[in-house]
């Protein structure tokens, strides 16, 4: 087996709990560790709160740990980001180049994938109007058109596995389980057990900022439901 | 990673650029009119009803003006600029100085839309080109980097105290009547004209007007103390950035 390209041991993140003078800081991460291979997909589960989106950061490269160590190997981590840096006064074509700059894609490359990102999109000759005008379930349509070209080596998804009406959200949902299924390393934050079981191969568990456990998907599972008190899994 | 860095800043300052001009009905007009009703208001106040001016007042204030609204914008917009994409930086994982950088381009590209105007205004008013404008870009380069430099170390502590921004317009108001902008400054008694001779945009301002007015090349001693400091303070402004840098995605929008 691989090495593992991205390990947490013992992280922790502090913020400040107000903006006031010497106000005190709050670990939102207390202790998390886990170590990450090629080609895996984990599934972060944990209750509100857990610190499951303050994990994802760190993987990211946004927030650095204010304790504990992160070891990357030389892989690109990008979180899947719907509608980043979009700008209302903007039609969807330069919104769509501008967002694809801010998750790390080169000018030239989104440039080649805009009539790609039209036709997913559904937008139409909607794609050179002002996103102003649009419905957000159009935003949205774009947002996630844009955020799906992203090519980290490993993505980051923090519950954004569908969007729009029922029928873009079953193509926008399919579109990332064919990522997935072609090998794309992922870690995974939802609230929704079902889809973290059915998309994961491994789970960590998290609650109050601590790792609890972490290991292959059925074992956690189970666990985190006797935690609950909710029996086994059907 | 550079080259990307590179392309994303060109794009960004082409959208703010863009999306201001479709902010409003008259778009691109206003590039040229908010400016030119400012120093109007200046030359009434100032030349028609406090006489304060005396021959030439009016290129006087026009180029003190022009150039110290290209500064504070770059101040003001720049140092803006981090606090106001917080929500960005929370998501994404790009280098901050990008934001106040943009800000500061396209106030600079919108500058010389006026500044082209301004050299119309003052070719009329008998101030034909001459060749010290060969100076206008050395002059240019060193006023941009002592803007930049102020509007990077305003970025960096406005989003850690936003309550500066309540402080700032009012600070840049009294440096912009201590420089020189609106009055001369041999109107200020001694003791005082002396220390505000040390202040860069007052030297700067001079060298503009001297080039623009009076076909006079700058004092290149004087130029390049001002060049000095504007690059020490703007290598002390990326430094601050990037040193807070980590601080920023921790701080609520």
């Amino acid at each position: 087996m691989a090495d593992a390209i991205i390990e947490l041991e013992h992280v922790g993140i502090a913020f400040s709990a107000q903006r006031r003078v010497g106000s005190g800081r709050f670990w939102a991460l207390e202790d998390v560790s886990l170590s990450l291979r090629r080609g895996q997909r984990l599934g972060v589960i944990g209750r509100n709160g857990a610190g499951k989106s303050t994990l994802l950061r760190v993987l990211a490269g946004i927030l650095a740990p204010d304790r504990g160590t992160l070891r990357r190997r030389n892989v690109s981590c990008q979180l899947l980001s719907l509608a980043l840096g979009f700008v209302p006064y903007l039609s969807g074509r330069d919104n769509a180049i501008l967002s694809g700059l801010m998750i790390g894609l080169r000018q030239r490359d989104i440039v080649a994938r805009l009539p790609a990102i039209r036709e997913f999109s559904e937008l139409g000759d909607f794609f050179d109007q002002p996103i102003a005008t649009y419905s957000s379930g159009m935003v949205m349509r774009l947002g996630f058109s844009v955020a799906i070209q992203a090519e980290p080596d490993v993505l980051l998804i923090d519950e954004v596995l569908a969007v729009g009406d029922a029928e873009f959200q079953e193509k926008s949902g399919n579109a990332l389980k064919e990522r997935m299924r072609q090998g794309q390393t992922v870690v995974l934050v939802s609230h929704a057990e079902k889809q973290v079981a059915e998309l994961c191969d491994r789970l960590l568990w998290i609650e109050h900022g601590r790792s609890v456990l972490e290991g292959d998907r059925d074992s956690v599972l189970r666990a985190y439901h006797e935690e609950l008190h909710l029996g086994t899994p059907s | 990673m550079r080259q990307h860095v590179v392309e994303l800043i060109r794009f960004s300052t082409y959208c703010e650029l863009r999306a201001e001009r479709s902010r409003s009905y008259l778009g691109l007009i206003w590039w040229i009119a908010e400016p030119a009703m400012m120093m109007a208001a200046f030359w009434l106040v100032f030349d028609v009803i406090l006489k304060t001016g005396g021959p030439d007042y009016l290129p006087f204030l026009l180029i003190g003006l022009t150039v110290w609204q290209w500064m504070k914008s770059c101040i003001t917009h720049g140092g803006y600029a981090i606090w106001s994409n917080l929500g960005l930086i929370r998501q994404a994982r790009l280098p901050v100085l990008v934001f106040p950088l943009v800000q500061m381009l396209a106030d600079t590209i919108k500058f010389f839309y006026i500044f082209a105007l301004l050299l119309v205004i003052l070719w009329v008013a008998g101030h034909p080109p001459n060749m010290a404008y060969f100076a206008l870009p050395v002059l240019f380069v060193v006023t941009f980097l002592f803007a930049a430099g102020a509007g990077f170390l305003v970025a960096s502590i406005v989003p850690l105290v936003p309550d500066l921004r309540f402080v700032i317009e009012q600070v840049l108001t009294v440096v912009m009547f201590l420089s020189g902008v609106v009055f001369a400054l041999d109107q200020v008694p001694s003791p005082l004209r002396e220390v505000i001779a040390l202040n860069p945009v007052a030297e700067l301002l001079d060298a503009a007007r001297g080039i623009l007015m009076r076909g006079e090349w700058p004092d290149w001693r004087a130029l390049l103390k001002v060049s000095l400091i504007s690059t020490g303070v703007c290598l002390f402004g990326i430094a601050v950035v990037q040193r807070l840098s980590p601080r920023y995605p921790k701080l609520a929008i």
